[in-house]
């Protein structure tokens, strides 16, 4: 490492040769200091902060979005779908970070100027690409990330669905043992009371069950029973919805093959959106995107049309 | 004055204090880059103003759920100069994280990071990291319907840590669920623990700079001409 002490002797020189900090340095930081307060005072001021409506744990539909800073990272947990979310969402953010720390111990070299370091100043400006590519595509994309869950019962009983292994014997999504039956194709039959019981004891409904008998608390059969639902939607549709569908929104949406494709294909849209955010989105595509040219559709269509659209699309999933 | 003056050099050594502080020489940086050196100033001027901002805010913010949301619209609408320190305060937040950003940046495409200001670094990327803390968790505060459901996503992902996701979770919402236990928890850290941490780390940060010397403009290699 003798590079070190050269650089420490012309350093030395430098400083010798340099500009005292007060008032040469100084100056320069007040102004910078000043233009920054200004510009802040001026958005304090003009833009004050706008504070929605009071936190609601119970409505679902919400689509929240976080800080624009830190949007990419919903962008970027799209790519990585089901259990490989963890991925995008902490592994890869964690190297980052890890090399970003040891940053000064990979670059060891004298070199400082940028253009004789190309790796390292390849690497800041791919960096720094990515982010804005990201951020772009996230302010552009009126989906939030899929894989995002919000309703807390939901969570909770994902959780327990991992706990209880109950995957060694069922699948959801094609994952899992094939002992049991997959639930997330249940029976139109299948209500929440049954899907309750049998989770308390499934030789109660089904005598001679295989499925072992979990001794469950009610909160923690109650939020299975949401997360299986959650999988299954239930609310019927009409035998009108699929033509309702074919005539109004075909010409730009695609289900299963047929349709036009100048709209996102809506056959798996059950599986990203629940049934009261797409119906908010057939009667005011603009609330969540508002440069959606998708037409409205409350007063086009009647309501009980788009309560049945809306049923009709929910159930739109991988199968 | 000059009386006072030589008392307090006598006892605090003011005079050793400027002069290590602000008489010390630094390169000079000629031109336009001298102006990418004052990021970091400027970083340190909006976490002063955070800091005064967020005295006053906390002087009338009720941290449980029943009145969270009602004390932030009181101080918008009824506190002497409420909503402009809210404003303040709430663009103060962003700016911490642009400017904190630029100035990483600018150290980093200087190749300031290198010999002999390594931990001047590694520091730095602490107080990023602290700095994003107080964002995520100043943003539930206001407990409206942005601040609530942003967080349970940041918390959802933050669970997805493999192994250690579940207990993260937990300590976080300080329980299964968000609630009232959430919010006190995310407002201690975000008026005690962070600052404390913060305060620190930037003491040992500007101690650093100065040591170390504040870095000169990079040259290319070839065109270095020998002093
Ligand atoms: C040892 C294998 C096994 C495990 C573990 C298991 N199951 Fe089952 N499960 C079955 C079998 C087999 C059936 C088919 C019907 C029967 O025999 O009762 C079933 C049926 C079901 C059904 C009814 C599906 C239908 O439409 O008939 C549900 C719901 C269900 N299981 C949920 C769960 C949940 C939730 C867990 C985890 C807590 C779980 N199971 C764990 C074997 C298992
Ligand atoms: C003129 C073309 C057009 C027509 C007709 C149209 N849509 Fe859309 N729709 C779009 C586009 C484009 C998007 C993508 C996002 C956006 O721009 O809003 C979209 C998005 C959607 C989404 C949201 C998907 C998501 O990501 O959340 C739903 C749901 C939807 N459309 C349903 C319908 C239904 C139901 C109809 C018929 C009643 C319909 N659309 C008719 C163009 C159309
Ligand atoms: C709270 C946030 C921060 C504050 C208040 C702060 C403050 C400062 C100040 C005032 C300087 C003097 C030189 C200048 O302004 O450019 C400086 C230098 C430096 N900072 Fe920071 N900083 C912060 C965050 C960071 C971060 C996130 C990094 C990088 C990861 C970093 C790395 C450095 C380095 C390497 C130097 C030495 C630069 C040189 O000698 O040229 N700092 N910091």
């Amino acid at each position: 490492m003798n590079w070190h002490e050269e650089y420490r002797k012309k350093y030395k020189e430098l400083k010798e040769k340099g500009v005292p900090f007060f008032p040469d340095v100084v100056l320069l930081d007040t102004i910078a200091a000043c233009l920054v307060f200004a510009l802040l005072v001026y958005l304090a001021a003009f833009h004050p902060p706008h504070l929605e409506g009071l936190a609601d744990p119970t409505d679902t539909n919400y689509t929240p979005r976080p800080e624009w800073y830190f949007l990419f990272l919903f962008q970027a947990l799209k790519f990585f779908p089901g259990s490989m979310e963890a991925v995008a969402a902490i592994i890869l953010p964690g190297a980052l970070l890890g090399v970003l720390f040891l940053v000064p111990f990979l670059d060891r070299g004298p070199e400082r100027h940028p253009f004789d370091r190309p790796l390292w100043t390849g690497l800041g400006i791919f960096g720094l690409c990515v982010y804005a590519g990201l951020t772009w595509a996230a302010s552009k994309s009126p989906l939030a990330n899929p894989a995002e869950e919000k309703r807390p019962d939901v969570i909770a009983g994902k959780r327990l669905y991992a706990q209880l292994s109950c995957a060694y014997c069922h699948q959801i999504k094609n994952e899992g043992g094939r002992v049991g039956p997959a639930l997330d194709r249940l029976s139109d039959a299948t209500t929440d009371e049954w899907l309750s019981k049998h989770l308390r004891d499934p030789q109660a409904g089904t005598p001679g069950s295989r499925m072992p008998k979990m001794n469950l608390l009610d909160d923690e059969v109650s939020a299975l029973t949401a997360y299986i639902r959650s999988y299954n939607p239930n609310d019927p549709f009409t035998p009108a919805a699929p033509k309702l569908f074919a005539e109004n929104c075909s010409a730009c949406h695609r289900i299963r093959g047929e349709g036009g494709d100048l709209a996102p294909d809506l056959s798996e849209i059950g599986a990203m959106r629940d049934k009261a955010h797409i119906q908010k989105y057939i009667q005011d595509p603009a609330q969540f995107n508002p440069d959606s040219t998708m037409p409205a559709y409350k007063g086009q269509l009647k309501d009980h049309e788009i309560e049945d659209l809306s049923r009709y699309l929910a159930r739109q999933r991988r199968r | 004055m000059s009386a006072v003056y030589l008392w307090l050099c006598e006892r605090a050594g003011i005079d050793k204090i400027w002069e290590t502080l602000f008489a010390r020489k630094v390169p000079h940086a000629k031109g336009p880059a001298a102006w990418l050196y004052t990021l970091g100033s400027a970083t340190l001027m909006i976490f002063t103003i955070q800091f005064i901002t967020g005295a006053l805010l906390a002087m009338s913010y009720a941290p449980s759920p029943d009145h969270a949301y009602d004390s932030v619209r009181f101080i918008d609408d009824h506190v002497l100069l409420g909503r402009l320190v809210h404003g303040l305060h709430h663009w103060g937040a962003t700016f911490m994280v642009v400017l904190t950003a630029l100035h990483m940046m600018r150290t980093y495409f200087m190749g300031a990071y290198k010999y002999p200001r390594e931990l001047t670094w590694m520091v730095g990327v602490g107080l990023f990291l602290l700095v994003l803390g107080f964002s995520f968790t100043g943003y539930l505060l206001p407990w409206d319907q942005k601040a609530y459901w942003a967080t349970v996503v940041g918390g959802n992902i933050a669970g997805q840590t493999p192994v250690f996701g579940p207990y993260i979770s937990k300590i976080r919402l300080g329980g299964e669920d968000m609630g009232a236990a959430t919010l006190t928890r995310f407002y201690a850290i975000h008026v005690l623990v962070l600052p404390a941490l913060i305060a620190g780390a930037i003491g040992v940060h500007l101690f650093l700079v100065i040591w170390n010397g504040i870095s000169e403009t990079p040259k290319r290699a070839g065109k270095q001409v020998a002093p």
